[in-house]
């Protein structure tokens, strides 16, 4: 018995929005990068969904590489939070309002 | 002669040589620059002598010597318009050039006099002005099209201004040469709109060939084509008279004249040079050399004619009342291009010429003359305080003589030929056309007032007896000074042989060189000639009785009216002690003396009119123009700064308008895209 495509699309909006959520209202810069994966990995299963369902490797693949960019990207992401609590002795993504008019 | 021409463009070459010597060198050269002067202008004038009897041997030249540019866009009448610096050497590009050449020569010598022996300062400048003149006007001469022609026009009147201005610490001199400066250059405003105008038209700006300006307006004239929304004739008429503002400020005619006068603040040479003999000529050189598309205008021929005949009136009654001698010599200046003029516009184009020839030598050398006598008079121009000269310079004075025998138009001097014949032609057409013969009747008063203010400059000069220290006791004049004058002299003197016409008329022989020069009886280029600008001309001509009679009726009336002028002065003048008779004028007198408030009325139209109309446009400038661009970006500023707010510098807002934003694109392409 398979799973349909639909049910994989309803989890994927649901972890998007999870994500969306967590963007929108954590003010842990921690909890924002989280809330960012979280965000790749509903494209991710939205990706590997359809691949499946058409039946064919290259939504797999490509899920693969977005898997290497988040890696990257969380390195990258992990790397400014440090200088921001270096900086701020905080991780609130609030504090920092110096880069504005 | 073969290849004679190729050297042409070495006779405008040596003057722009010497001004580049001159300026460069000049203050470490023996004469300051005069020798290099003076070597070139004999080099020009031996090549145009060249290029003189190359023509006479029935050569011409017509060549094109540089593209400036050329664009595609065809104009109303033909295609592609090209411009281009080029050489046209006909007879009377050749003619010309001779007498330019022969002045310039002639000055550049008397200068050494004039100039060097009394000690001036800045004689390279002076010689590079010099120089850097006479390139232009000889490069204007020969020029091929009306826009290089218009260019060289430009840069003889910026030498005019830079010469007139050459005594720059005085008060006065800055002043007239800046007036010079703009009231030519507002003719030349005109003379611009209607070089742009011609060539917008015609999509061409050549003087000569098939593909000239002319043999274009006469096919679009007889095809009946409509210019611009305009009839052929009326836009050839309308093109023409732009032009004619250029010739009217750089010919000092009515209303344009009032500069003249005042540049006698420059060196006499000068005046000599440029303010009497050639660069005033250029004006109605101009009009001679398209003479063939004026033919075609009856309307812009009037015009010139009328123009001409009130200058010729009106500026001869203002040089009756004159005390210096060089303002004399200037209203006289202005008096005899009003003549040119005269003739031109009656289809007189030889009469013109002849003229314009005559004039350039006899008016050169009475301005020579008068330099000769601010010599002897150690710089004294008051011709009251003079008197007595003519034994103690009998060279200058016979010459001087012989210079106004020729203004005055007394018979055989050079002078009478040419004016006698520009009255002739007048009268014949005005004999049908109202508007000719009130500018003959102009013309021919004039030959009074002319006769009388030139002997009454001579008599108050030379004859009585001396009024002042200086007088008794002149300055020696060098070789300089004489050589220059007897040429010009003997030139003053039988010059008018070049066209007997009244002569050849009466007694049917043909001694009317001039007339078959400009004819191209030797070599002209097609359609340049008197015959070909004869069968354009729309005039009638008459006679009274019978041709003869004519003629003898006209030169007759003319010598009458000279030498009653003459003799009047003769009579008011010729005494050992004259006294000043101006108050006989009575109430006219004032009017007079003032020149008839034409400076006034400028000075109003400057102050009164040109002055609060540009205040008004700088106001407009500075609140309307000024005011919008400012209101934009104050609008804009302030908009800004409201806008800024949006930035806050929290990451978290701008993820909040990221995600509003794409779900408000989501909405509207669902709502527009039909989605529910």
């Amino acid at each position: 018995m398979t799973v349909g495509v639909e049910y994989y699309v309803l989890l994927s909006m649901a972890l998007f929005s999870i994500g969306l959520f967590g963007v929108l209202t954590r003010r842990n810069a921690l909890m924002f990068l989280m809330s960012v994966e979280l965000m790749l990995n509903a494209a991710n299963i939205n990706l590997i969904a359809f691949a499946f369902y058409h039946g064919n490797l290259t939504g797999q693949v490509f899920a693969l590489f977005a898997m290497a960019l988040a890696a990257a990207e969380v390195a990258v992401g992990l790397g400014i939070i440090l200088v921001l609590y270096r900086n701020f002795r905080d991780v609130d993504v609030t504090v920092p309002t110096t880069m504005r008019w | 002669m073969e290849g004679a021409f190729s050297y042409a463009p070495a006779i405008a070459a040596f003057p722009l040589a010497a001004f580049v010597v001159a300026l460069t060198f000049g203050k470490w050269m023996p004469r300051k620059g005069a020798i290099a002067g003076i070597a070139a202008t004999a080099g020009s004038l031996l090549f145009s002598l060249w290029m003189l009897a190359a023509v006479a041997s029935g050569e011409v030249y017509h060549e094109t010597l540089y593209e400036w540019t050329a664009g595609e866009a065809a104009g109303e009448v033909g295609d592609g318009i090209e411009f281009t610096f080029g050489i046209l050497i006909d007879p009377l590009s050749a003619l010309m050039l001779v007498i330019v050449s022969l002045v310039a020569f002639l000055v550049h010598i008397f200068s050494l006099g004039y100039m060097n022996a009394e000690g001036e300062t800045g004689l390279p400048r002076y010689y590079a002005g010099l120089g850097l003149f006479t390139f232009s006007m000889l490069a204007f001469v020969y020029a091929d099209n009306l826009l290089m022609a218009f260019m060289f026009f430009e840069l003889v009147g910026l030498c005019s201004y830079l010469l007139i201005g050459f005594w720059f610490r005085t008060r006065s001199a800055p002043s007239a040469a800046k007036k010079a400066f703009l009231v030519t250059r507002f003719g030349d405003y005109f003379f611009l709109i209607g070089v742009v105008a011609i060539a917008a038209t015609f999509g061409t700006v050549a003087f000569a060939g098939d593909d000239s300006f002319v043999a274009a307006a006469e096919t679009a004239i007889a095809d009946g084509d409509t210019l611009f929304g305009f009839d052929a004739q009326t836009w050839v008429t309308i093109t023409g008279l732009l032009v004619l503002g250029g010739v009217l400020g750089k010919s000092a005619q009515f209303p344009f004249h009032t500069w003249l006068p005042d540049a006698m603040e420059g060196p006499t040479t000068v005046s000599a040079l440029i303010h009497a003999a050639t660069m005033v000529a250029a004006g109605v050189y101009l009009v001679a050399r398209m003479f063939g598309y004026y033919a075609l205008s009856p309307t812009a021929l009037a015009i010139i004619a009328f123009v001409g005949g009130f200058t010729a009136l009106f500026a001869a009654t203002m040089g009756v009342v004159k005390d210096d001698i060089k303002q004399v010599l200037a209203y006289s200046t202005i008096s005899q291009y009003g003549y040119m003029m005269l003739g031109l516009g009656v289809g007189g184009y030889v009469a013109g010429v002849f003229h314009l020839m005559n004039h350039a030598f006899f008016k050169a050398l009475l301005f020579l003359g008068a330099g000769a006598v601010i010599i002897l008079m150690h710089h004294e121009q008051d011709m009251w305080k003079m008197g007595g000269l003519k034994e103690k310079a009998p060279v200058t004075y016979y010459t001087f003589l012989a210079g106004a025998l020729a203004l005055a138009g007394i018979i055989p001097f050079s002078g009478f030929w040419s004016k006698d014949e520009i009255l002739y032609d007048a009268l014949i057409v005005g004999l049908n056309e109202p508007v000719i013969m009130a500018a003959y009747a102009m013309g021919l008063v004039a030959v009074f007032f002319t006769g009388f203010y030139t002997f009454r400059m001579v008599f108050l000069t030379f004859h009585g007896e001396p009024r002042s220290e200086a007088a008794e006791d002149p300055h020696p004049v060098g070789w300089a000074v004489k050589v220059p004058l007897l040429t010009l002299g003997v030139l003053a003197l039988v010059a008018g042989v070049a066209n007997l016409a009244p002569v050849a008329k009466i007694l049917g022989v043909d001694i009317v060189f001039l007339e078959h020069w400009l004819d191209g009886e030797y070599g002209a280029v097609e359609g340049l000639t008197y015959s070909a600008y004869g069968e354009l001309l729309a005039y009638e001509t008459g006679v009274i009785g019978s041709e003869q009679l004519t003629i003898l009726v006209a030169a007759g009336l003319s010598l009458l009216l000279a030498f009653s002028g003459a003799g009047l002065a003769w009579k008011l003048y010729n005494v050992p002690e004259p006294v000043a008779h101006k108050e006989r004028l009575g109430s006219a007198r004032r009017t007079i003396e003032n020149n008839y408030y034409q400076d006034e009325y400028q000075v109003w139209l400057a102050r009164g009119f040109t002055l609060p109309l540009s205040r008004a446009a700088d106001r407009f400038d500075q609140t309307v123009i000024d005011g919008s661009v400012n209101g934009i970006s104050t609008a804009s500023l302030f908009g800004s700064s409201w806008v800024k707010r949006l930035q806050t510098g929290i990451v978290t807002n701008y993820a909040a308008l990221i995600v509003a934003g794409f779900i408000a694109l989501l909405v509207f392409l669902g709502v527009y895209g039909g989605w529910f």
